[in-house]
């Protein structure tokens, strides 16, 4: 049972663990915390469902839930950076909240506001192992997750586009005279905060099986604070963060009882934060955890 | 000429930094940019790279007019910022910070026989190529900046205050090293400096900069030898420089 858990709070952790990558990447690069992520989030599990719902085949539908929130990141790119250049920080982070109510209401407005059920794709495929059922869905996720976080860390560390990413970070007037052309890059980082919350999104719809409109706040806030509780801008600490609230959730469910949920998941965090203020993996250097 | 620069004008607000400022190099030269603390001449520099809109003026470089290219453009064409201040990136190891001087380029090979050649000439960088930039003190750091900008194929250098918070002794072998790459290579450079005295020794010509114009210019040998023209537009205590009148009867 405990295992069983274990297993099922792996597999939740691991959508909050992408959402918070998300969001690192965007506050660690760009210093900007991106909320139309959860929106993003989304509008990728809406779009599994509604391709799914229109008869086309799963893995298609997959790809074409994919693309449709990477080029939807781009155009939040536009609005929320590109043309609010110069503005003060805090215009994109309250344009890119707008997104995110924006994005809800035109779910709302296409889709309805009733949870929308996804057909058991996979069913009678399980994996019994020791006891312990796994979905292949689950599996062939968290291997998604593993491999994607794991490119991500390998693009930032060894290609030159990750090494002008890190000093983007660090300081982008030193990249700008470095020659690095930061307004290409830019879009690249959306793109990509894109894609991980896509993947999250997806995940997410083809395993709970059930989407609507509001699915990305709950999701996106604890993406947040797993972002938080790993220490602001390390991949590594977004995902240890993002694992941390998805066990803890899965298991409180199971041993104390659903309405305490949030009380055992958030009381972990206050925990965290008040022996280890700046979260678990706070100052690694970059291409080692930070970006 | 290599660079030009015509009428180049500056503005932060109502602050005028560069004055319908006009300024030539021709190859193979090094020109010294002297003046006090906010002359605008790091201002000038960031213009001439681009990094800071230029309001008004144009910027020829290498046969092209480049006032409207981006910083980018103008790095792979060749103009290079030594900056004030070194802004080496801390959170990438010595080697990534030359690789990333070298982030335009696709020449990999070439990259990696010029890398070896900048630990030829600054071998404590060797040393240390795959340990954190933020291992490194203030003049490894200056020698750091100085490689990062090599590998980007320059075929102007501008150094914005090189040997600034570095021992005399450190701050001489930075000004070496500047006078070494203009005389093996041919390198043109551009050199804004504070230690007046120095800068002059290595440099052909010199600009001397006041309220974001040029207040004079000429050979670096007239502006050395004009004491009270330093003394009175620079205000850094040059008189302790001055030689003392046994040097100057030796
Ligand atoms: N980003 C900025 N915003 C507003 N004013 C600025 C800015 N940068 C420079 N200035 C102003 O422009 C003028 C020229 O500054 P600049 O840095 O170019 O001088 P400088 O000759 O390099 O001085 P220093 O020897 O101290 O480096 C100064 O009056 C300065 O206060
Ligand atoms: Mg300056």
């Amino acid at each position: 049972m405990l295992g069983q858990q274990f297993i099922n709070g792996v597999m939740l952790g691991s959508v909050y663990a992408m959402v918070a990558v998300a969001l690192t990447l965007s506050i660690g690069v760009l210093n900007f915390l991106n909320f139309s992520i959860p929106g993003l989030f989304m509008i990728a599990g809406m779009a599994t469902w509604a391709l799914i719902h229109a008869g086309v085949a799963w893995p298609l539908a997959i790809l074409g839930a994919l693309a449709i929130t990477a080029a939807v990141s781009l155009v939040v790119e536009r609005f929320t950076w590109r043309w609010l250049r110069g503005a003060e920080p805090f215009v994109p982070l309250v344009s890119s909240m707008a997104f995110l109510l924006l994005f809800e209401h035109l779910a709302i407005a296409w889709w309805g506001s009733e949870m929308r059920v996804l057909p058991s794709l996979f069913a009678g495929t399980d994996w019994r192992v020791a006891g312990f059922v796994i979905g292949v869905p689950q599996l062939v996720g968290l291997a998604v997750s593993i491999a994607s976080i794991f490119g991500l860390s390998l693009l930032l560390k060894r290609t030159s586009m990750g090494r002008s990413l890190r000093t983007i970070a660090e300081d982008s007037d030193t990249a700008l005279l470095l020659g690095v052309d930061v307004n290409r890059l830019v879009p690249v980082v959306f793109a990509l905060a894109g894609l991980f919350a896509a993947l999250a999104g997806v995940l997410f719809a083809l395993n709970y099986r059930q989407v609507q409109p509001f699915m990305g706040e709950a999701v996106g806030l604890k993406g947040i604070s797993a972002m938080i509780v790993g220490g602001m801008g390390s991949t590594w600490g977004a995902i240890a963060g993002g694992l941390v609230i998805g066990i803890t959730e899965v298991l409180s469910v199971g041993y104390v009882g659903a309405n305490f949920v949030d009380i055992a998941v958030f009381g972990l965090l206050l925990l965290i934060l008040f022996v280890r203020p700046t979260g678990l993996f706070a100052g690694l250097p970059a291409g080692r955890g930070g970006i | 000429m290599l660079l030009e620069a015509r009428d180049l004008e500056v503005r932060y607000g109502s602050v005028r930094a560069v004055r319908g400022l006009s300024l030539q190099l021709a190859p193979g030269e090094i020109v010294a940019v002297l003046g006090a603390n906010g002359a605008g001449k790091s201002s000038l520099l960031r213009a001439l790279l681009g990094l800071t809109r230029a309001h008004a003026g144009k910027v020829a470089f290498d046969g092209n007019d480049v006032t409207r290219w981006s910083t980018s453009a103008r790095v792979r064409a060749g103009l290079v910022l030594v900056p004030e201040g070194r802004r080496i990136v801390m959170g990438l190891t010595v080697q990534e910070n030359l690789l990333m001087g070298a982030g335009q380029r696709r020449d990999s090979s070439a990259v990696q026989t010029e890398i070896e050649q900048v630990y030829q000439r600054f071998p404590n960088l060797a040393a240390r190529r795959h340990a954190s930039a933020s291992v490194l003190s203030g003049g490894e750091q200056q020698m750091l900046a100085i490689g990062r900008a090599l590998l980007a194929a320059p075929k102007l250098m501008m150094l914005d205050e090189p040997s600034l918070g570095l021992s005399p002794r450190l701050a001489n072998e930075v000004l070496a090293h500047v006078r070494d790459l203009n005389r093996e290579r041919g390198l043109t450079i551009l050199l804004v400096e504070q230690n007046t005295q120095r800068a002059l020794e290595i440099a052909h010509r010199a600009y001397l900069l006041e309220l974001g114009q040029v207040l004079r210019q000429g050979p670096a040998a007239e502006f050395a030898a004009d004491h009270s023209l330093l003394d009175a537009y620079l205000g850094r205590g040059q008189a302790a420089q001055r030689p003392t009148p046994a040097q100057l009867t030796t």
